[in-house]
């Protein structure tokens, strides 16, 4: 049975690399990422901008004007909300001893930068090298970078489901289907062998995002559950189209009816308040964000993790009940 | 091989059927010619007995499985050629072959060797898109003898295709009979209906007419005649006489007897016209 089915899945993925649609498809969401990369990066390349207490020297301050800007602030706790509240500013203090960098975690490279040129002034000018720590306020990322990972995760997710569309109308109008369906591969076969795709197309795609966005040490296990468990809503949305279309121009329209109010639920989730996000809750692709969300900020907890996967797999088994039949009956 | 008993087919599931009433057998290793007009309800057979259009009314088997919910095996023992052709366009000639061959749990045959089969082997390395129709045609018929079936179902195997192929898939068709295959053959080609078929059912708006041997049908519906053209003083003449009545044999005779002969040959009613005379219609 194994062997028929990565024979079925086999077939998809040689004609994957010979359609240009599918491979536009599997590289489109990567330019996207590097799209995203490069307008992220940008904010945090330019300046080395501080925040720093009365404590630091104004020789340390106009040292460190020459790579940024510098603002002087009162006391550690205006310090330490100045750098929560922009994300491209790093906190210094001197207790006395030793320089202490306070930043975002999302500032960690900023932050190593700054210790460098922190040191490099000290060495310069002391015998002693002084000390630099750095301390964390929180790890909090740029809207951008935070909520485009997440969203683009989803988008992925999804073109997992329109190879199978495309796949499953090709095997309709050039009728390869009947020649499938008079072989001794089952139907179960049949279907898990096409499905393979929409779910090997999203892992590469995520996996290959979040290490184009470098997010750090995330937790890959937990990118991949969530990822396996929205895949497979997303493939059976695309066997219901591909069943139920049989030109390319209507799969890819019913695609577009079928998938904005998705993406749509997605940016619900970014955008409306507290109190109005249970209007999304009937929507697998909202829970996934959130899932994607919390592991990117490195907050997911397994529990979490898979009390929104189980909501997933419970809105997607409603849906299968729903379509099931349907699906059945246009594979004939 | 085949038990076909009070069949009923309707696409849209009311009376208005594309097959009605039928019944028919088709014994192991025997050739059966399915034969009709275009819209007759060939396909439609066929389909049901293939099990890609379910049963609706009626019964059939194939190969000793009820066609009612026929087990996936039961494909490994069957071979189905379809009407029209349907490749992986992306795929060479080779790997359509290959992956299909893979899919079947019993001995296959080599791509390479059904390839040459068919005349394909020196484009079996190039996509199938970019074959013509007729040698997509005819990798769909190869195909579908890849797990050398022992009851073969041929949709129009010959239709489209040159006289010079035709005649090449005629004999592959001739030679797997001699092996002893079961094979039901559609076509509303009737020259490769009696050159192949034990037996032909003639079918028409979906109803059975008529199942005998081609020539049986001959012997009850072809009078023969035979026309003869002789020297008669300075002009030629010609007769046409019936070499069943016994006052034509005589005539015929006294010519042979006679006459300088200058052309004689035999007329045979063919298939088609007998069609024409058992159902009031014609094939196309
Ligand atoms: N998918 C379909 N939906 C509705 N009606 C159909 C369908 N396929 C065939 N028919 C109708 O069923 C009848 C029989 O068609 P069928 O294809 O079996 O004929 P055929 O004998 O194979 O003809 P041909 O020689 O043209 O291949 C025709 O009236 C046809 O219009
Ligand atoms: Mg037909």
């Amino acid at each position: 049975m194994f062997s028929k089915i990565m024979r079925v899945a086999g077939i998809d993925i040689k004609i994957g690399f010979r359609e240009t649609t599918i491979l536009y498809i599997l590289i489109f969401p990567l330019i996207l990422a590097f799209i995203l990369k490069a307008l992220t990066a940008s904010n945090d390349i330019i300046s080395l901008n501080a925040v720093i207490d009365p404590s630091v020297p104004s020789q340390m301050e106009e040292y460190l004007e020459q790579y940024g800007k510098v603002e002087r602030v009162d006391s550690r706790e205006d310090m330490d909300e100045r750098v929560t509240k922009t994300d491209d500013y790093l906190g210094v203090f001197w207790n006395g001893e030793s320089y202490t960098i306070v930043q975002q975690g999302n500032e960690e490279d900023l932050g190593e930068v700054l210790e460098f040129v922190i040191n490099s002034m000290e060495t310069r000018n002391l015998d002693i090298p002084a000390e630099v720590r750095i301390s964390d306020v929180g790890w909090t990322l740029s809207p951008m970078k935070q909520y485009g990972g997440s969203l683009l995760v989803i988008f992925m997710s999804v073109m997992g489901g329109m190879v199978i569309v495309l796949n499953l109308i090709e095997e309709k109008t050039s009728n390869t289907l009947a020649a499938m369906n008079v072989s001794p591969v089952t139907r179960k076969e049949y279907v898990m062998g096409k499905s393979f795709i929409g779910f090997v197309v999203p892992i590469f795609h995520v996996i290959a995002t979040l290490l184009i966005l470098d997010y750090g040490d995330i937790d890959i296990l937990k990118v991949i559950v969530v990822t396996l468990s929205i895949a497979v809503i997303s493939v059976l949305i695309g066997f219901l189209i591909g069943v139920t279309n049989d030109d390319m121009m209507g799969g890819i329209a019913s695609m577009k009816a079928v998938f904005m109010p998705v993406l749509a639920s997605v940016f619900g989730a970014i955008f409306l308040s507290a109190k109005w996000q249970f209007l999304l809750y009937w929507s697998p692709f909202y829970w996934a964000f959130k899932s994607m969300d919390a592991i990117i900020l490195k907050q997911a907890t397994w529990g979490g993790i898979i009390v929104n996967t189980g909501i997933i797999l419970g809105l997607t088994g409603i849906v299968f009940l729903l379509l099931n039949k349907r699906i059945r009956e246009g594979l004939n | 091989m085949i038990n076909v008993e009070k069949l009923y087919y309707s696409y849209t599931k009311d009376n208005i059927f594309a097959v009605k009433d039928l019944s028919f057998q088709v014994k192991e290793g025997e050739v059966f010619g399915f034969l009709g007009p275009s819209g007759a309800g060939k396909s439609t057979t066929q389909g049901i007995l293939t099990g890609l259009l379910p049963m609706q009314q009626g019964k059939a088997d194939v190969a000793g499985f009820d066609m009612k919910k026929p087990p996936r095996e039961m494909f490994n023992r069957i071979g189905v050629s379809f009407e029209q052709s349907n490749v992986y366009e992306k795929l060479t000639a080779r790997e359509n072959l290959d992956f299909y061959k893979k899919l079947f749990d019993v001995p296959t045959l080599d791509s390479l060797e059904l390839l040459k089969l068919a005349g394909l082997d020196h484009v079996a390395d190039k996509k199938a898109g970019t074959f013509s129709k007729g040698m997509k045609h005819r990798l769909t018929f190869i195909r579908s003898m890849i797990n050398n079936p022992e009851v073969w179902f041929l949709d129009e195997p010959t239709t489209g295709l040159d006289p010079a192929i035709a005649s090449q898939i005629k004999d592959i068709i001739k030679d797997r009979h001699k092996e002893g295959r079961t094979i039901f053959l559609t076509t509303h080609n009737m020259f490769i209906a009696d050159e192949l078929c034990d037996r032909v059912g003639f079918i028409i708006d979906g109803v059975l007419k008529l199942i005998d041997s081609p020539r049986n049908l001959k012997l009850q519906y072809g009078e023969k005649f035979v026309d003869v053209e002789y020297r008669l003083d300075e002009s030629t003449k010609k007769e046409t006489l019936s070499i069943v009545k016994e006052e034509d044999r005589h005539r015929l005779n006294e010519i042979i007897n006679t006459r300088e002969i200058e052309l004689m040959h035999t007329k045979e009613a063919t298939l088609e016209e007998i069609f024409i005379k058992v159902t009031g219609r014609g094939l196309v």
